[in-house]
C-alpha cells in the first residue's frame, strides 16, 4: 500500500491581486521503505509541498488535490486535531537552518526528550522520567553523538548548526515515523558534515525501513542517495521516475539542462569547456507563464506549449512535455 | 472602489505611496488622522473663531448651565465658569495651549535631539561611550519627575513649562536617535558609501536620514502623546500655565472646587486632552501597523 | 554570571555618582541661599551660619563642598525640611512605604491582567476579542491619569458610594505604624476589628490602584501581544507543532517563556513611568505618600526636600530597573552569553 499517495496537487496564494497558483497540479506517490528525491530551484515550491504534507501552512494558501491520502486516509477531509495526530505519529520533518527550529530558551534535554511519545516508553508511570532520559540518550548515539551529556544540558545557540541538524534528526526518529521529510537539511551546512548526514539518513532508511523524502535544490546529493526522483519547476512537475533512469535518459528539456549543468555527471566534459544552462530566470509569481512554465526559456518550445501538458508514461518514467527528448546524443 | 483593469500591468509605488496605502487601510488610523487635523487645524485658527473673547469676564453670567440645560443659553453653548467666561472659547482657546504648545515643544526636541543624536551615534571611542552613560543616567528619571523639577527651579509658568517639557523629552530623542543611527551604521551599503568616498557630513545626510525618518515620525507621535499628558498634568497642578491662561488641564484645577456644582466644566477639558492624546495614539499605531504590513507585503 | 552582576554594579554606582552630582548643583541651581537650601534650617543666626559653613566647606572649593555634602548623605544627615524643620530623612521614611505600597499593587494588577489578556488578544489578532481589546488598550493609555481619577470618583465615590474618595483609612481606626505598609501593619496590629478595618482599607485602596493600575495594564497588553505574535511567527514554533503538540501546549511550553522574557524587562521600564503617574494619583486621592509629599514641597519652594525627594525617587528607579535587567538575564539564557 502506498504511504503518501498524492495527485494533482494545487496550492494558491491569496494575494491583493488575486490568487497565484504555487504549485501547479503536483502528483507524488510514495511507497514503504522508498527513498525519494524531490528537486527544483528555489521558488520552485517544494517546500509548500512539504509544509501542505504536514500542515503547517497558514490560512492564506489554498490546497486543492484530486487525492491527497496517508495510508488510505484523506487528509483534506479531516479536522485539524484528527491530522495533528496522524501527522504527529507518523510523519516527521527536519529543516532548512535548524539552529533556528529549537527553542531557544529551552535545554536539548527538555526538547529531546518532548519528542518522545508516551506510548513508547513500557514502564509505570514513576518510571517514566528516567525511560526518557534513557532513550533520550539512546537516540543521541544513534546519531553519532558520543558526548551526549555536554549536548543535553547545554542551549541551541552552544551548538553548531552540524550538531543541531543532528539533534533535530534524533528528534524526527525519536517516534518512529513511517516516513521522514528533510527539507533542504544540508544548505546551512558544511560539506563534510553533509555527507555525515545523508550516511544517517541512507542507514535509517536500510536498517529501519524509514521512508525518507528528500528535498533540495542540489542534484548530485539528492541523485546519490535517492531510488527515486521527481523534478520541479516553477511549480509544475516535469519528470519523475527512478533516479538513475532519469540521469541516464532525461525525458523533459529542464531535466536535461540540470543533468547537464553538474560537472560530476558529465565525466566526457573537455577540460574549460562551457558548462551547459538554459537561457534566462525563473518567472516570478506575479508573472507566470500560461500552459508549460518553461515555455519561455525552452529551447524545444513550440506553439502547442501554451497549453499545460498532460503527465504521460513510459515504464514507470513519468514526464510532462509535449516534445520530449527522445534519446540522449550518440557519444 | 477598485479600478478597473483591462490588462494586468503590476504596479510600482513609492515607499511612500505603499505606506499611505497601508494607512489608509485601517479605520482607526484614518479617524485618528482626521481627529489629529481638526486639532491641529484648531489650534492655527483658534483665536479667530472664538465666539467670545476667553478672557473676557461677565459678571452677571456665572456658572452657566451647558446650552442643554433649562438655563442655559445657545450664545454659551457649554455654559460659563465661575468668573462668567464663556466656556467653549476658552476650550477652543486651550487648543493652541495644551495641543498646539506640546507640538512646537515636540519640534523642539526633536530637532535639538538629531543634532545631538547624529553627534553621538556618529562618535566612537570614550566620548561615545561617556555621553552613553550619561544618557542612560538621565533616561532613568521619568519625564515628568524631570519637567516638574525644572518648573522648580525655573519657576511656574507657561514658558518655563514649555522649556521643561522640551527638556525632558530630549533624552528620549537622542536614545532613540542615536540607537537609530547606530543601527544603519552597521549596515553593508553604509559602508559601501563610505568606500565610494563619502565623509560623515554626506553620509549622515544622504543615507542615514531618510533611512531612518520613518522610525523618527513613530518617535515623535509617542513624545507628543507624553508632551500634551505632561503639559496638561504640569497645568492641572498650577505648576504649569497660570490662571487665566485656558490651557486644559489649570482648566480641571481651576473647576476642581465647583465639581457638584458644574461637573461639565471638569469633564469637557479632560474629555478634550483625551481625544488629543488618543488622535495621536491612534495615528502611531497606524503607522507603525502600516510600516509593518509594508515591510511583509 | 559574576562577572554580568560586577558590570552591573559598577554602572549602578556610576549612575549614582552622577545622581549624586546633579543634586548638589541642585542646591546652586535652586533660588535662595545655597547654605539654606542644603541645611533646611529658617533662622541662621550668623554663628550657626559660620559654623554651618566650616562644616559644609562653602568656603572651598566645589570639589571640597562635594565630599563635604556625599559625606553627610552617607551619615543619614539629609538636611531639614525648610516646612516643619524635621529631618527629611525621617519624614521621607514615613511616607515612602505607602507609594511603594500602592505602585506595587498597581504592578500587580497590571501583570494580572495584562499578561492574560494580551495573550488573548494575540491568539487571533483579526476577530472580534482582538478589535476589542486593542480599542480599550489604546483608549487606556490615552487618558489623562488625573481626569480619569476625577471621573472614577465621580461615579464611584460621590454617585455610588461605594468606595471612598481618599484617605488611606477611615478616620475611625488607629493602627500603629510597622512598616508602614498598611496592609502588612494591619495584620501586625492586635486589635478586635481587623477583618472591619482590613475592609476599610482595601476599600481605600481600591480606586487609587485601579487609577493608576489602568496605564500600565494596557501597555503591557499592548506589549504581550506584539511579543506574542511575533515568537508564534517563529521557527520552532512550527517545529513544535509539527512535533504533534497541541496549540495549547505549545503556547505554553514554548510560547509564553519566549515571549514573557521581554516583558520581565518591560516591567522595570514601567516603573519609572508609574512614579510620575502615582505622584498625580497621590494628589487627587490625598494619598499620603512620597508624591504628594513631594509637590507639597515645590509649592512651597521647600528646596531642601525638593532635593531628597528626587534623589529618593530616582535611587527607587534605579534599583528596580536593575532588579528587573538581572531578574531578566537569570531568566534569559540567551543574554548570559555576553
Amino acid at each position: 500500500m502506498l504511504l503518501l499517495d498524492i495527485k494533482n496537487l494545487t496550492i494558491e496564494l491569496e494575494t491583493p491581486d488575486g490568487l497565484i497558483r504555487a504549485v501547479d497540479r503536483v502528483s507524488l506517490s510514495l511507497k514503504e521503505g522508498e527513498t525519494r528525491g524531490l528537486v527544483g530551484e528555489s521558488g520552485s515550491g517544494k517546500s509548500l509541498i512539504a509544509k501542505a504534507i504536514v500542515g503547517v501552512l497558514n490560512r492564506r494558501w489554498r490546497i486543492h488535490a484530486d487525492r491527497f491520502s496517508w495510508l488510505g486516509q484523506d487528509l483534506l477531509r479531516l479536522s485539524s486535531e484528527q491530522r495533528r495526530k496522524i501527522i504527529g505519529r507518523d510523519i516527521a520533518m527536519i529543516y532548512q537552518e535548524p539552529s533556528r527550529s529549537l527553542d531557544p530558551t529551552a535545554a536539548i534535554a527538555d526538547q529531546l526528550e518532548e519528542a518522545i511519545p508516551s506510548e513508547l516508553l513500557e514502564g509505570s508511570w514513576w518510571q517514566r522520567p528516567f525511560l526518557r532520559r534513557k532513550r533520550a540518550i539512546a537516540l543521541l548515539h544513534k546519531v553519532g553523538i558520543r558526548d551526549h551529556k555536554a549536548i543535553l544540558q547545554s542551549y541551541p545557540f552552544q551548538l553548531s548548526e552540524g550538531l543541531c541538524q543532528k539533534v533535530m534528526i534524533a528528534m524526527a526518529i525519536a517516534k518512529n515515523p513511517k516516513l521522514l521529510i528533510a527539507d533542504e537539511p544540508t544548505t546551512a551546512l558544511e560539506s563534510t558534515t553533509q555527507a555525515q548526514l545523508f550516511r544517517l539518513l541512507a542507514s535509517f532508511n536500510q536498517l529501519r525501513g524509514m521512508s525518507v523524502l528528500l528535498i533540495s535544490h542540489e542534484l548530485e546529493s539528492v541523485a546519490r542517495y535517492t531510488q527515486n526522483l521527481s523534478v520541479l519547476y516553477c511549480g509544475q512537475l516535469v519528470e519523475s521516475g527512478e533516479t538513475s533512469n532519469i540521469l541516464s535518459q532525461p525525458f523533459h528539456p529542464y531535466t536535461d539542462a540540470l543533468v547537464k549543468s553538474v560537472p560530476e555527471f558529465q565525466p566526457e566534459l573537455a577540460p574549460k569547456a562551457p558548462l551547459y544552462a538554459l537561457p534566462g530566470s525563473i518567472p516570478t509569481l506575479q508573472h507566470l507563464p500560461i500552459g508549460c512554465r518553461l515555455g519561455p526559456r525552452c529551447p524545444n518550445a513550440r506553439k502547442e506549449c501554451v497549453k499545460t501538458p498532460m503527465q504521460e508514461r513510459l515504464q514507470n518514467h513519468f514526464y510532462s512535455c509535449h516534445f520530449p527528448l527522445q534519446y540522449k546524443a550518440e557519444k | 472602489m477598485r479600478k478597473f483593469r483591462l490588462y494586468f500591468e503590476e504596479q510600482h509605488r513609492s515607499p511612500l505611496a505603499q505606506l499611505w496605502r497601508e494607512f489608509a487601510r485601517q479605520h482607526s488610523a484614518l479617524f485618528g488622522l482626521a481627529l489629529f487635523s481638526s486639532f491641529l487645524l484648531l489650534s492655527l485658527v483658534a483665536p479667530f473663531i472664538t465666539p467670545h473673547d476667553p478672557y473676557l469676564q461677565a459678571d452677571n453670567l456665572l456658572l452657566l448651565p451647558p446650552s442643554w440645560s433649562e438655563q442655559g443659553l445657545v450664545q454659551y453653548p457649554f455654559g460659563t465658569d465661575d468668573l462668567g467666561r464663556d466656556l467653549l472659547s476658552r476650550l477652543l482657546k486651550g487648543t493652541t495651549f495644551t495641543f498646539g504648545l506640546a507640538l512646537v515643544t515636540v519640534i523642539g526636541a526633536l530637532l535639538a535631539g538629531l543634532a545631538l543624536g547624529a553627534l553621538a551615534g556618529m562618535s566612537q571611542g570614550m566620548k561615545s561611550s561617556f555621553f552613553n552613560h550619561l544618557l542612560d543616567l538621565i533616561l532613568t528619571i521619568p519625564s515628568l519627575l524631570l519637567a516638574i523639577i525644572i518648573v522648580a527651579v525655573l519657576g511656574p509658568g507657561l514658558a518655563n513649562t514649555a522649556w521643561a517639557v522640551s527638556l525632558a523629552l530630549l533624552p528620549q530623542f537622542v536614545h532613540g536617535i542615536r540607537n537609530a543611527i547606530n543601527e544603519q551604521l552597521k549596515k553593508d551599503y553604509v559602508t559601501a558609501y563610505r568606500l565610494d568616498g563619502a565623509n560623515n557630513w554626506q553620509v549622515l545626510t544622504r543615507l542615514i536620514i531618510p533611512n531612518i525618518w520613518e522610525k523618527i515620525i513613530v518617535m515623535s507621535s509617542m513624545a507628543l502623546s507624553t508632551a500634551i499628558l505632561d503639559i496638561a498634568a504640569l497645568g492641572f497642578l498650577s505648576l504649569g500655565a497660570q490662571a487665566p491662561i485656558p490651557e486644559w488641564g489649570a482648566m480641571i484645577s481651576d473647576s476642581l472646587d465647583l465639581i457638584y456644582l458644574a461637573p461639565a466644566s471638569v469633564a469637557i477639558p479632560g474629555l478634550l486632552i483625551f481625544a488629543a492624546v488618543l488622535s495621536v495614539n491612534l495615528v502611531g499605531d497606524g503607522l507603525k501597523t502600516a510600516m509593518q504590513r509594508r515591510r511583509e507585503s | 554570571m559574576i562577572n554580568f552582576l560586577l558590570r552591573r554594579l559598577f554602572l549602578l554606582g556610576t549612575v549614582l555618582f552622577g545622581l549624586s552630582l546633579l543634586a548638589f548643583s541642585l542646591g546652586y541651581l535652586f533660588p535662595g541661599d545655597p547654605l539654606q537650601n542644603f541645611s533646611g534650617i529658617r533662622q541662621l543666626e550668623p554663628q550657626l551660619r559660620a559654623e554651618l559653613t566650616a562644616a559644609y566647606r562653602l568656603d572651598h572649593s566645589y570639589l571640597s563642598q562635594y565630599l563635604a555634602f556625599l559625606n553627610r548623605l552617607w551619615h543619614g544627615d539629609w538636611g531639614l525640611s525648610l516646612a516643619s524643620q524635621q529631618p527629611l530623612l525621617s519624614e521621607i521614611r514615613q511616607v515612602l512605604p505607602a507609594t511603594i505600597e500602592l505602585t506595587s499593587y498597581a504592578l500587580l494588577v497590571s501583570f494580572l491582567f495584562g499578561v492574560p489578556l494580551g495573550i488573548l488578544a494575540a491568539i487571533k489578532p483579526e476577530g472580534y476579542l482582538g478589535k476589542i481589546i486593542n480599542t480599550i488598550t489604546v483608549a487606556g493609555y490615552s487618558l489623562p491619569v488625573f481626569w480619569w481619577a476625577l471621573l472614577l470618583i465621580m461615579v464611584f465615590s460621590v454617585g455610588l458610594g461605594w468606595f471612598p474618595s481618599g484617605g488611606r483609612l477611615g478616620v475611625l481606626y488607629e493602627i500603629p505604624t510597622v512598616s508602614g505598609f498598611m496592609l502588612v501593619d494591619i495584620f501586625l496590629a492586635e486589635t478586635p476589628y481587623q477583618q472591619v478595618i482590613l475592609l476599610d482599607a482595601l476599600r481605600h485602596l481600591a480606586l487609587p490602584t485601579v487609577v493608576l493600575a489602568t496605564f500600565p495594564t494596557t501597555v503591557m497588553i499592548r506589549f504581550v501581544r506584539d511579543a506574542m505574535l511575533e515568537v508564534w511567527e517563529q521557527n520552532y514554533i512550527k517545529t513544535a507543532k509539527a512535533k504533534g503538540l497541541s496549540r495549547l501546549q505549545v503556547l505554553y511550553r514554548h510560547g509564553l517563556r519566549n515571549a514573557l522574557l521581554p516583558v520581565i524587562r518591560q516591567i522595570g521600564l514601567q516603573f519609572s513611568a508609574l512614579i510620575t503617574l502615582a505622584m498625580l494619583t497621590e494628589v487627587i486621592f490625598s494619598w499620603p505618600g512620597i508624591g504628594r509629599w513631594l509637590l507639597d514641597s515645590i509649592y512651597q519652594r521647600n528646596f531642601p526636600a525638593i532635593q531628597a525627594g528626587l534623589m529618593i525617587i530616582s535611587v527607587l528607579v534605579i534599583t528596580v530597573n536593575m532588579l528587573t535587567e538581572i531578574l531578566h538575564t537569570f531568566f534569559n539564557p540567551l543574554a548570559r552569553k555576553r
